[in-house]
């Protein structure tokens, strides 16, 4: 069972089956388009067309009543002939109909807007047919012109103002560039042709579906009475206009909320793309320089940090990986957002990245707790020197730095401030500040200083090892006791926590005169009024049972 | 190169002569003209007419009036204007040089093998 309709052709009016209406208006479609070069002489010849198949179904249809079939239709068209034959080649009717201009059959594409796939005006999309790539490459850059230079928009609003639009399947066809020809013209019109055709075929379902429900709600209801089937088809007239408001209500909606999930997704883009770029770049630079071998500077302190050996660039390799994976992700899922049409990487695609950011976050544990394993344990080494300050009247205490590889305007005591240095005799050390001072009384009627290493290891006689690897000295000239306000370490020991105790012991008596540039080195230094240890030099001490006394301290 | 482009070539290019012709044996609707043609085997389809009159039509070659039908739609007349048939003229010469030239030039060949 087939609907009919009423067509009126060539003045004659006919019957007509609705697939056969489809395939004569389908045909008709065609061979229009297939002339659409020639839009005066198109109306015309089409009209003639349509007299000619108004004729010849004439002659078949007698009675008025009879319905035009398929086959009817199969049959003129095969008298008529196919879309192609209706082309007269134009060679020789170019030169005087429109000289030189005959309709293009080569593959020149041209710059149209493309209304199918837009998001505003089908300007990128245009765009992305005329150079043949995906669109969405299109609009990145479009927004990178917007919101990086700003002209973008400007030159966006101006190309949808001057770029036509593709309408017409020859134009559309020019647009991707295809050869504009019968065939292409047809298949084109054939793929939008069932894309339409489905869609109302779907529309189609669905309101039959609808009217059979109501149709059989109806017949039961139909012993109610005429009065009551009457006010239900009120109810329905109502009930329809309501559901068409909510329709276009919910449409309303679902478009803003595309509007502001587009918003996100380009959100989305430009942070995973700039975070990717800055990551990139960043870790690149530091990672290839460690590669190629440049010895930089900052490159040497990293190093000595890394204390497993993991080269800079793998663990350039391993944040890029870590940090990367999510933000690659979350780029892929602002495009998709963005347009669902983009191509995302496929499953296997998203298993190996997902595969890779596990590996790396695994990675990272290991080696980070290699890292802490070689922090496990501490090691001390000790060492006591004699010092013979009998002779001297009134000690005073200097810390000294080294000015090769002191920076620092004056000497102060960092906590953890370690660096790399370069000694005269061209070795890397690694130089500490990390020094506290502190004085003491000697059991003894003699002086010594104690000077108490302390590092770390992987365990405790590698603690002590490094321990001992630290380079310290003093000196003792005349009246003056220098102490160095840092110590050294071989460099390929690298950083184990060193810190070093130096602890001055002295007698009962013995005065002391406390230099300013002690200051930050003092630790807990014991003194009978309890003087906070920034406060203590520039003053002279008197050692006594209860520690440090001092002399010109004035209470006030 | 296939061989049906190059026949279907050959056809329209003679087709345009074809048609001035029979209007010049007398005014002719669309439907007689393809009659005639078909009997001749000049056309199998009929889609290459139209375009091909609305052209002629349109340069002034011809001209064409309506007229009523009693079985049918109404039918559309062409006929022959002066321009056409000055055309014509200039047609048949050259397609009398070009039957002659394609005689010849067929007869040498069957001479020679």
């Amino acid at each position: 069972m087939n609907k009919t309709i009423n067509i009126n052709l060539g003045g004659l009016f006919f019957h007509i089956d609705e697939m056969a209406f489809q395939k004569l208006k389908r045909y008709l479609d065609t061979i229009r388009r297939s002339l659409s070069d020639d839009p005066k002489g198109r109306d015309e010849i089409i009209s003639d067309i349509e007299l000619r198949i108004s004729e010849l179904l004439s002659e078949k249809i007698k009675d008025p009543r009879q319905v035009v079939g398929e086959a009817d239709i199969d049959e003129v068209i095969a008298i008529m002939g196919q879309p192609e034959d209706y082309v007269f080649e134009d060679e020789t009717y170019a030169d005087y109909t429109r000289p030189g201009s005959s309709y293009s059959t080569y593959n020149s594409k041209k710059l149209f807007r493309d209304g199918d796939d837009k998001f505003l005006g089908g300007v990128a999309a245009g765009i992305a047919h005329y150079f043949g790539i995906e669109s969405i490459w299109v609009r990145l850059a479009w927004l990178v012109l917007a919101f990086g230079l700003g002209f973008g928009f400007l030159l966006y609003i101006i190309l949808w103002i001057l770029l036509p639009e593709a309408k017409t399947t020859a134009e559309k066809l020019q647009m991707e560039g295809e050869a504009v020809n019968i065939s292409t013209i047809e298949k084109k019109i054939r793929d939008e042709f069932q894309d339409v055709s489905e869609r109302a075929k779907r529309g189609f379902d669905e309101v039959s579906g609808k009217v059979k429900d109501s149709l059989e709600g109806a017949s039961e209801k139909v012993k109610e009475g005429l009065k009551d089937a009457k006010t239900r088809v009120k109810q329905d007239q109502i009930k329809s206009g309501l559901q068409e408001f909510i329709d276009v209500i919910g449409k309303i909606i679902a478009t803003l909320f595309s509007i502001v999930g587009k918003f996100v997704g380009i959100i989305l883009i430009i942070v995973a793309l700039s975070t990717l770029v800055g990551l990139t770049v960043g870790l690149f630079t530091a990672g290839t320089l460690d590669i190629f071998g440049f010895d930089w500077f900052w490159l040497e302190d990293a190093n000595f940090i890394n204390t497993v050996g993991l080269p800079v660039w793998g663990v350039s390799l391993a944040v890029l990986l870590l940090v990367g994976i999510p933000f690659l992700m979350l780029f892929f899922l602002g495009m998709f957002i963005l347009s669902s049409r983009s191509k995302t990487p496929g499953r296997v695609t998203w298993y190996v990245l997902l595969g890779l950011w596990l590996i790396t976050i695994i990675a990272l544990i290991v080696f980070g707790a290699k890292q802490t394993a070689n922090f496990a344990f501490e090691g001390y080494n000790i060492e006591n020197q004699n010092i013979n300050i009998t002779q001297v009247d009134t000690l005073r205490i200097n810390m000294v730095d080294n000015q090769d590889f002191a920076n620092a305007t004056y000497l102060h005591n960092w906590r953890n401030s370690y660096k790399r240095v370069l000694t005269d005799d061209n070795k890397n050390k690694l130089y500490s500040n990390d020094v506290r001072l502190d004085i003491r009384l000697s059991d003894t009627d003699s002086s010594f200083v104690k000077i108490r290493k302390e590092a770390e290891g992987i365990n405790r006689i590698v603690a002590q090892e490094n321990a001992k690897k630290i380079d310290y000295q003093f000196n003792l000239t005349d009246a003056t006791l220098n102490f160095n306000g840092y110590f050294l370490t071989d460099f390929g020991t690298k950083f184990r926590d060193q810190v070093l105790d130096v602890s001055l012991y002295i007698p009962v008596g013995k005065i002391i005169y406390i230099d300013n540039s002690t200051r930050s080195f003092l630790r807990h230094v014991e003194n009978t009024t309890d003087i906070y240890d920034g406060d203590m030099p520039a003053h002279y001490y008197k050692m006594t049972l209860k520690g440090l006394d001092c002399l010109d301290c004035y209470s006030d | 190169m296939k061989i049906e482009n190059t026949k279907a070539q050959m056809r329209k290019g003679v087709l345009e002569y074809c048609i001035l012709t029979i209007l010049n044996n007398g005014d002719a609707y669309t439907s007689e003209i393809l009659v005639q043609l078909k009997e001749a085997k000049m056309i199998v389809v009929e889609g290459t007419i139209y375009p091909l009159l609305t052209r002629l039509k349109n340069v002034g070659l011809l001209n064409y009036r309506w007229e009523e039908s009693t079985s049918g739609p109404p039918r559309k007349y062409y006929a022959l204007t002066e321009s056409g048939k000055l055309f014509l003229k200039g047609l048949e010469s050259t397609w009398n040089d070009l039957v002659a030239a394609v005689n010849l030039l067929t007869q040498n060949k069957n001479t020679k093998s």
